[in-house]
């Protein structure tokens, strides 16, 4: 140790010594640093203040730090001699960065970095001398390990009659550097504590409509908060409310009195002193941010080709998620069309079904990325948040499996959706296959995706557009593969009257998929949806049935244009009766029933609340629509062994239900880097950051983190 | 279809497996419970210091700050006094191998004797496991536990968040303030202060 030590200031010593005869100006290395002091003027006159700097230049994958250096670390340190009547003000520090250090977090800065100060002459300081000040200057240098540094570093400048023009290099970098820096902006913030967490609230002018994206709250104090944990953002018309971990100081006998430092905001930063006290209103309600929220580590380090990678294995795996079900029988039954022989026909097939799911699946993201940055509060699976477009896909759904059910036939129109069976110009046809499938689909947030779709939302457009083309590329690729597979078409039985058999079975499984639909469409808008959604069926089954009519008499040479008429008629009253007019209420609380599972509703609150109790606590986000999450609720959720390790770990079981828009929960989703139920949260009973369950649940998975969490009191 | 889903719970265990994070610890409730091996390989744990003041003192010997407080013979000193009024102190190493600071416990003995340290033993953590369970950051970073098992302090040696020996002699020295206030049997005045130093080398975020 003592070896060591000598070592390092057997090498630093030279160098300190040798600094003072270095000529001004001169850079010092200290071994992963090179500084120097800098001046904004070329000269100084007497009774003047001007900009000066400590410049450092950090070795490529070393750090200095902030004034709170975060976890671990010291700042840098300055001490100067300075002729009488000179000063020199304290370091104008910029706005740090975060960095992660294995599980911790410091604050500082890498690259090359100005920290300015103010330098005042004395009205007496003589023109036509110049001045020679001298700084001790201390750094703690880092990379995974530390090195102290030192320097003795110089500035000279002439004292001048009148002010001095500018220094043409540093003058402009000091001059922004300080326009960047942490500047107070009259915010008004209040702090409280509220269970496990400490919110602070922050309101003002300079917060009203601001890109709030990524907005990090760096404390001037070391041990007020935990800078590890992430700090999710909740936005309100006036500002916005950071949810921090509490640090040591909210252990001592006395809380806190103030809880100051920088809030820094994409590009702008402002100095903040929030008071204990009520959080102001219009500093939350409306949700995370639309983008960059700050998300567990994993998902934020996602590039976009990894986020593009993980969108790929996604919309593959999304082919096998429950929601799909349905509509693999329907690519099933197009498929089966190009059995032997046919394969340009069948690529050509497959590529529009390819097109249509990716086109759709542009679609929904570019309608999703709209509606966030208007403000709302949406997630991936928004289309079946709304009662009109799940009572659609249910009656499209029924017209589709009346289709296969032959009850009337699509030909070569528009109308062709779902049907791959016309196949002499069914390309259309395909193409809507494609769009009806992802529609679904989407919903399910199959693994993979939730992190890919979690970054996607907050990036860029063009960024969040890539990984829903690649999502989408993802999910058409097998059907697509097939379809230029000749081995595999091969396989295929020939079409022939077995077809339509198997079209004739693959109808119940589309009449199954309106039986969920309905079920959704009643946890939306409660029972009263029952007999008008069954009542619009009736009829669209009547126009189905008077369309097949139509279309036999047609084929037999008859007048068919009244009835075809009748039926366009009754589609048109079943679609408007059953989806739009009069509008849906809103249902009061009607949730969807878990079978066995005792839960209660989730709120923050409430969840901060368990947790003062110190009881495990398991959050299931989860929605109607969301197939998985029903899924998992049936198979793992609710079973005996997980309502014994409920009761066994003194645990509870909160139920944050997606069904309806709600940006509360879209907040918390986002905060977790989540765009999309289900999101399985299992808190420890001593509080800390909650585990995140696989988005495929088991029983055992399910137990094992509820025995976990209990056990970590 | 089976496969696929096995296959599919493996990918998603796999990208979600996670562990839940420890809870922190807190002055006045029970320090969390941990044994580890020492030096020599048995295990110590920290139930059979019930009855015994515990200091446990994160460390890393190429850390600067630590060289602080050994170079000057500091750490030295509140060990020796520590240990002759009969408190258990324990000499930690989290240091991941590959990582700052990772000794083997024949390096350990080696270190411990070279540098004269008078703790009471050295426990190595080279996977980190005690040092996360206590949410130690830093190198040095000290808790001091009374004899019923509550943490009663947590923080630095002192406050001086420097590498500069000369800081020793303006240092207000928390930790043996809190072992001298565990001792007389009064509340400790400063139970929780900022840790300083070199970031524990846990080596990865998992």
């Amino acid at each position: 140790m003592k070896f060591l030590l000598g070592a390092l200031v057997a090498l630093l010593l030279p160098v300190a010594l040798l600094v003072p005869a270095a000529a001004l100006a001169q850079p010092v290395k200290t071994g992963h640093i090179e500084a120097e002091l800098v001046a904004s003027a070329q000269g100084i006159a007497p009774g003047q203040t001007i900009q000066i700097a400590l410049r450092q230049s950090i070795q490529k994958g070393w750090h200095t730090y902030w004034k709170n250096a975060g976890d671990s670390g010291e700042p840098t340190r300055i001490a100067w001699t300075t002729p009488a009547g000179w000063s020199v003000s304290d370091f104008t520090w910029p706005t740090p960065r975060r960095l992660p250090v294995g599980p911790l977090v410091n604050y500082g800065y890498e690259g090359e970095v100005l920290l300015p100060m103010t330098l005042t002459a004395p009205k007496d300081a003589t023109p036509g001398q110049p001045v020679t000040l001298n700084a001790a200057v201390q750094f703690l240098v880092c990379a995974d390990v530390c090195v102290p540094e030192d320097a003795k570093l110089t500035l000279s400048l002439p004292v001048t009659a009148g002010p001095a023009p500018a220094d043409p290099k540093w003058g402009p970098r000091i001059q922004k550097t300080l326009a960047d820096a942490p500047k107070p902006a009259g915010l008004t913030a209040a702090f409280e504590k509220q269970g496990a967490v400490v919110k602070v609230a922050i309101t003002g002018q300079a917060l009203k409509g601001a890109d709030l994206a990524g907005a990090y709250f760096y404390p001037a104090s070391g041990t007020v908060i935990d800078h590890a944990k992430p700090q999710p953002i909740e936005r309100g018309p006036e500002g916005l409310t950071l949810t921090l971990t509490p640090g040591y100081d909210f252990q001592k006998p006395q809380p806190p009195a103030e809880l100051a430092g920088v809030l820094a905001l994409e590009g702008k930063a402002y100095e903040v002193s929030a008071a204990p006290g009520p959080l102001p209103a219009g500093a939350s309600g409306l949700g995370a941010p639309p983008a960059h929220a700050p998300v567990p580590a994993g998902a934020d380090k996602l590039g976009l080709l990894s986020a593009a990678l993980f969108a790929l294995v996604g919309g593959l795996i999304l082919n096998l998620m429950p929601c799909v079900f349905p509509v693999l029988a329907m690519k099933a039954a197009s498929l089966a069309g190009h059995g032997g022989g046919a394969h340009a026909e069948a690529r050509r097939q497959g590529l529009a079904f390819g097109a249509g799911a990716v086109v759709t699946f542009l679609v929904l993201a570019g309608l999703l990325i709209a509606l966030r940055s208007a403000g709302a509060a949406v997630g991936w699976g928004f289309q079946l948040q709304d009662p009109p477009v799940v009572a659609v896909l249910a009656l499209l759904m029924l017209g589709v499996a009346l289709n296969l059910s032959g009850v009337f036939e699509i030909g070569t129109s528009l109308q062709g959706v779902g049907s791959g069976l016309a196949a002499q110009s069914g390309l259309v046809g395909a193409f809507f296959t494609g769009t009806l499938a992802v529609v679904v689909a989407a919903p399910c947030t199959a693994p993979f995706m939730g992190p890919a779709l979690g970054w996607a939302l907050t990036q860029p457009p063009a960024a969040a557009l890539v990984v829903f083309l690649f999502l989408g590329v993802g999910f058409a690729l097998p059907f697509v593969a097939v379809a230029f597979a000749p081995g595999l078409l091969e396989r295929l039985p020939r079409p022939g009257p077995w077809m339509e058999v198997f079209r004739k079975a693959l109808a119940f499984p589309m009449y199954a998929t309106v039986v969920w639909l309905v079920w959704v469409l009643t946890v939306q808008v409660g029972p009263d949806a029952v007999p008008r959604i069954l009542g619009a069926a009736i009829v669209l089954a009547l126009a189905g049935w008077l369309a097949g009519a139509a279309q036999r008499r047609v084929a037999l040479g008859e007048r068919a244009a009244p009835l075809g008429v009748a039926a366009a008629v009754l589609i048109a009253v079943a679609v408007v009766g059953g989806a739009f007019w009069p509008r849906y209420a809103e249902a009061t609380a009607a949730t969807a029933e878990s079978a066995h599972l005792d839960y209660q509703p989730y709120t923050p609150e409430k969840l901060a609340a368990l947790q003062a109790e110190g009881r495990p606590v398991l959050v299931n986000y989860t929605a109607a629509w969301c197939v998985s999450c029903q899924v998992n609720d049936r198979v793992a959720l609710s079973t005996k062994a997980v309502a014994e390790a409920l009761k066994r770990d003194n645990a509870v079981y909160l139920k944050a239900d997606w069904t309806k828009r709600d940006p509360a929960i879209a907040a918390e989703l986002a905060s977790y880097g989540r765009a999309g139920v289900p999101l399985y949260l299992v808190y420890g009973a001593k509080g800390g950051p909650p585990a995140i369950l696989p988005s495929i649940l088991t029983q055992g998975t399910v137990v094992k983190a509820l025995d976990k969490a209990a056990q970590a009191s | 279809m089976l496969l696929d889903r096995r296959l599919i719970l493996t990918l998603a265990v796999a990208w979600l497996a996670a562990g839940p994070a420890c809870a922190e610890p807190m002055v006045g409730q029970p320090a969390p419970a941990f044994q580890a091996r020492d030096a020599d390989g048995r295990t110590v744990s920290l139930a059979q210091f019930r009855g015994r003041t515990v200091v446990l003192e994160w460390t890393n010997n190429g850390c600067p700050y630590v060289g602080k407080h050994y170079g000057s013979g500091n750490m030295q000193r509140l060990q020796a006094q520590a240990t002759a009024d009969g408190v258990a102190w324990l000499t930690i190493i989290s240091s991941a191998p590959g990582f700052q600071g990772y000794l083997t416990g024949p390096q350990a003995k080696a270190w411990k004797a070279k540098v004269g340290a008078r703790s009471s033993d050295v426990l190595l953590d080279p996977k980190g496991v005690v040092g996360r369970l206590y949410e130690a950051r830093t190198t040095p970073h000290m808790f001091v536990i009374d004899k019923t098992g509550r943490l009663v302090y947590m923080g630095g040696v002192d406050d001086q968040p420097t590498t500069d020996p000369e800081s020793l002699k303006i240092a207000k020295p928390y930790l043996a303030e809190a072992l001298a206030d565990v001792k007389a049997g009064r509340p400790v005045a400063t139970p929780v202060s900022q840790p300083y130093g070199c970031s524990v080398k846990y080596g990865s975020a998992e």
